[in-house]
């Protein structure tokens, strides 16, 4: 039973982050359609404006050399600014590698790849800037917790609760927000029906941009977590996750939301499944779920019917 | 359009390449042009600067700056007569090709040695090339078994896994006679990983300790809460790491905080300072076995320790800067002697390149390292491995490898 | 000698670029080249260094067995590809190139536990056909030279007409009586032989072969080259393949700045080139030019 226990833990908590990365893909592609290669980036940038603002201090090997901000906020404040942080530089990658081309009405297929080199310009960025050392957020910023919660035998680390409880509260509210407000309503009229939404006065352009300032928040936000959670593994941290992200995306059927955080906890509660003299292959495994799924069901499990090739 | 039409660029294409590849096979060959001394005689380096092992590459680069700054004071100092060397830094990136295109530009370029590259498998890769042209290499942190048998032109000064991991298992057994359970963990992604993992469980099983479970990561992979709980429900008292620097200290962290209290022994990939921040007081008390120790008190060592802190604002060298240095330092040392016997501007290059290679395994060396030799196959002989124990400053982030005796 | 052997590398981005522009030139968006690329590298791998037979009694590797293993290969990738091709080219779009990464994906894990496959060690010491680079500029150059020959042979070919209407409208294909879904087989089954050739070449030119050749960046690097150079006609992956696999090497003087640059460049082409640098059209005007002067 406690073996049971701590493998629906294991999942759950490794789900989160996967879910957490995967909203952000999906907010993007339910608007425009496409997938936006560069948000691997952005929470790489989400971890290192944490890391800053909490006074941390740049390494010896980047431009910025020593850099100390002359401020220590405490690290949930760190945590939503470096979000607003991210959700800019996520408006930038939108008007440089995006914009342009829609504006041309080009293929999807497109801006995938442009967005794959703004992608690869922002990782460099950040190598030139701070260094490809690893940075770490201290784990004294949750003073007070126990390093790890013993929940009916089943171990966890508090981080990693913490992780699991910010995800589930960001996805809460994101679909609250969806479903609840004018602007989420709006920007799901737009992913539904563009030129009904534009007959109604709906500014396709101000959604579009709203989609990619609230991925870029998302996905800085987890980029913080994770950093807490596991440090800052140098400038290629959030990309060890896109490729994951993207299965998780995909599983659950793209542009749905509900289908992300399903797709995420599948693919954490699979790996948890894993028997543990077979661990080597715990990578394969999401990939191998997606690879059957998609063949049962080519749309993944939530994903609406697709419009358009490609 | 007709079909044609269409296939005449790929017939001109072809042909293209047909051409350049005759021209190539009768142009004039560099190596037999004398060797160039004016202006420095020409070093190549080829380091992971870019890429995920961008890293390593780093503390690398440190290492051979360092080096350089070095061996320029002390030729001023010590030996005017001596040749200068002029060091050509390129980025291997963390692929094979990358490396390759690397090494052959600076071959291209008429380096007489090289030092790199960054990663094993890129060396199997770039090795043989620099083999067949004939050019020396020596390797600052290529630790696989097999890669000095490449050729007569390889040697490393990092020492294989094969001498130093046993040490460490040893010493814990030592600390802990009643150690039974070991469980190893490794990073089967990594080439470096992977062979020393297979060394520690050999050496376990050479003390009698078949693993009670082995479990792999992966390099990019910060989360092990999935292996540390399997691992744990074997309750072992041993526990026995191979992987890198930010992987191995988040697996160490993590292994704490879910409740593991027995010993830990890691391996040569962890073996510097920058665990520190990520296991953070978690690295307190796990014991590595180490080819390199800033602690070791030799009078090169100390002045290798002390440049380093100056140029890094007090900081302590990791083990990779000190490989890196102790590869220039050969490359440096080897071409002085040689000059010394005949002088370099009366070698071609290719003879050069031949006569820096037997000059090179003859040598000795008095390295950060401590004292290095070479075999005649090209394998580092290094006259002392450490082991060492991480003492965390409480409340700090930093600590030190104190040497066990 | 360096300009040789970076030759080399360029005729294998435009390889695989080709291998990509095959099922897209039937609108399938396939990016499982990395992975047939790995296999085509294995078995030329395993070959030469686990069968003494093959090395023959000379000191170089005898281009013979050269000739067997790259026979092999093109066997066992397209055997592979006929065995995946019929559920997954079910997939449409975005879903396809996702089925095909995680296809990669799955055969990277399976290498890397293999005990055959070196793990992440991998093949080293592979016997080498050729003296030096030269020997591999010409292999790649022929291989190069053939596949476009087939690719232009494509257009006026019935297949190839078949596979325009299907990436036009497979709808419609369909209604017309083509046999769609062998006609996007024959492509994916032509994709995976060209890559697995180029894996053969590849593994003799690298010394080494491991579970790192073949994975998720390679599928979208092998997409970028097609995407720049333009999907309409042969010409644009091969010149999308040699461009982009020279430039991170041609921009080494700029130091730092180079993978800066490089991914600018990758940003910016699409933006640009919004049909790739190479279109049908472009193409035609050029050649009315030449002709008027």
């Amino acid at each position: 039973m406690v073996h049971l226990l701590q493998i629906l833990i294991n999942g759950l908590a490794s789900g989160a982050v996967y879910a957490l990365f995967a909203l952000g893909y999906t907010l993007v592609f339910s608007v425009l359609g496409v997938i936006n290669f560069a948000h691997g980036a952005v929470f790489t940038i989400g971890g290192y404006l944490t890391y800053l603002l909490i006074g941390g201090a740049v390494g010896a090997n980047g431009l910025l050399a020593g850099l100390q901000l002359p401020l220590a906020l405490p690290f949930w404040l760190a945590l939503g600014l470096a979000g607003a942080g991210s959700a800019l530089v996520s408006l930038v990658v939108e008007a440089v590698a995006f914009r342009p081309l829609r504006k041309r009405q080009a293929e999807p297929l497109l801006s995938l790849i442009s967005s794959l080199g703004a992608g690869v310009v922002l990782v460099n960025l950040v190598q030139l800037l701070m260094g490809a050392e690893s940075y770490s957020i201290p784990s004294s910023t949750l003073a007070g917790l126990p390093a790890a919660l013993n929940l009916g035998g089943a171990q966890i680390r508090t981080v990693q609760l913490l992780l699991l409880l910010v995800a589930t509260l960001l996805l809460v509210l994101l679909t609250l927000w969806l479903e609840g407000s004018r602007g989420g309503k709006a920007l799901q009229a737009v992913s539904e029906d563009p030129v009904t939404a534009r007959l109604l006065g709906i500014d396709s352009g101000a959604m579009i941009r709203l989609a990619f300032a609230v991925s870029g928040f998302l996905a800085g936000v987890a980029g913080g977590l994770v950093g807490l959670s596991v440090s800052i593994a140098g400038p290629y941290f959030g990309i060890g996750y896109g490729l994951k992200g993207l299965g998780v995306l995909v599983l659950g059927g793209l542009g749905s939301v509900p289908g992300a955080v399903l797709g995420g906890l599948i693919v954490g509660l699979a790996e948890a499944l894993v028997p543990s003299d077979f661990s080597g292959y715990k990578d394969g495994v999401a990939f191998a779920i997606l690879f059957l799924v998609l063949l049962l069901r080519p749309r993944g499990l939530l994903g609406k019917p697709l419009a358009s090739k490609v | 359009m007709e079909a044609g039409q269409r296939s005449l660029p790929g017939a001109a294409l072809a042909g293209a390449l047909a051409l350049a590849a005759a021209l190539a096979a009768c142009g004039p060959r560099a190596d037999d042009l004398p060797l160039q001394v004016e202006g420095g005689v020409p070093v190549g380096a080829v380091l992971s600067l870019t890429s995920n092992a961008n890293a390593y590459g780093q503390d690398q680069q440190i290492g051979l700056e360092l080096a350089q700054a070095w061996h320029q004071k002390r030729r001023k100092a010590d030996s005017p007569g001596a040749p200068e060397l002029s060091l050509r830094l390129e980025d291997g990136g963390g692929d094979e090709a990358t490396a390759t295109q690397a090494f052959n530009l600076l071959i291209d370029a008429g380096v007489v040695a090289l030092v790199g590259p960054t990663l094993s498998q890129q060396a199997f890769a770039a090795d043989p090339i620099a083999q067949r042209r004939g050019v020396p290499v020596v390797a600052p942190s290529n630790t696989a078994t097999n890669i000095p048998q490449i050729g007569g032109f390889i040697s490393r000064v990092s020492a294989p896994s094969t001498e130093i991991a046993p040490l460490s298992i040893a010493k814990a057994l030592e600390l802990n006679p009643s150690i039974r359970r070991a469980a190893v963990f490794y990073a089967q992604d990594d080439a470096y990983s992977t062979s020393e993992s297979a060394i520690f469980q050999k050496a376990l099983a050479d003390k009698g300790l078949k693993p009670v479970t082995v479990q792999r990561t992966q390099l990019n992979d910060q989360d092990f809460q999935n292996q540390i709980t399997g691992a744990l429900r074997q309750t072992p008292d041993l526990i026995v790491i191979s992987a890198q620097a930010v992987d191995g200290g988040n697996l160490i962290r993590q292994l704490r905080e879910l409740g593991y209290k027995g010993s830990i022994v890691v391996g040569n990939g962890m073996n510097t300072p920058n665990i520190y921040p990520i296991c953070q007081a978690y690295c307190d008390g796990i014991l590595i076995a180490q080819a390199y120790s800033p602690e070791l008190d030799t009078p090169m060592n100390r002045e290798f320790v002390a440049l380093y802190k100056l140029a890094k604002g007090g900081a302590i060298p990791p083990q990779l800067t000190a490989q890196a240095f102790s590869a220039y330092q050969v490359v440096a040392e080897a071409l002085q002697r040689l000059n010394k016997r005949q002088p370099l501007s009366q070698f071609s290059l290719a003879d050069a390149r031949k006569a820096l290679m037997a000059e090179l395994l003859s040598g000795r060396y008095d390295t950060p390292l401590g004292e290095i030799a070479f075999s005649p196959d090209g394998e580092v002989v290094q006259q002392r491995f450490h082991v060492a124990q991480v003492q965390m400053k409480p409340g700090s982030l930093n600590g030190r490898f104190a040497l066990l005796p | 000698m360096r300009d040789l052997s970076l030759l080399v590398q360029m005729g294998f981005g435009a390889l695989l670029a080709l291998s990509v522009y095959l099922p897209l030139r039937c609108g399938q968006l396939s990016l499982a080249t990395p992975g047939f690329y790995a296999i085509g590298g294995y078995v030329a791998a395993l070959l030469s260094t686990r069968w003494p037979a093959l090395s023959g009694g000379g000191a170089s590797y005898p281009l013979t067995s050269l000739a067997l293993e790259l026979l092999l290969a093109a066997l066992v990738a397209g055997a592979v590809a006929l065995v995946l091709g019929r559920p997954v080219l079910q997939l449409r779009g975005i879903y396809l190139a996702i089925a095909t990464i995680a296809l990669v994906e799955i055969l990277r894990v399976l290498n890397l536990n293999m005990a055959w496959s070196g793990g992440a060690v991998g093949i080293f010491g592979i016997p080498q056909p050729f003296d030096g680079p030269a020997g591999y500029a010409l292999a790649t150059g022929v291989l190069l030279a053939l596949t476009c020959w087939l690719c232009s042979r494509l257009e006026a070919m019935r297949l190839g007409r078949a596979m325009s209407a299907i990436r036009e409208d497979e709808l419609a294909a369909r209604c017309m009586g083509i046999p769609t879904a062998d006609v996007k087989l024959i492509a994916f089954v032509l994709s995976a032989v060209i890559a697995a050739l180029t894996g053969v070449l590849a593994a003799h030119f690298l010394n080494t072969w491991n579970a790192r050749q073949g994975s998720f960046d390679a599928s979208i690097t092998t997409l970028a080259f097609v995407v720049f150079g333009g999907s309409r006609i042969w010409l644009g992956p091969v010149l999308g393949g040699l461009v982009i696999t020279a430039l991170p090497e041609l921009l080494r003087p700029v130091g730092d700045l180079r993978l800066i640059l490089f991914g600018l460049v990758i940003l910016v082409g699409p933006i640009l080139f919004p049909q790739g640098v190479i279109t049908p059209e472009g193409l035609a005007r050029i050649r009315a030019a030449v002709r008027r002067a």
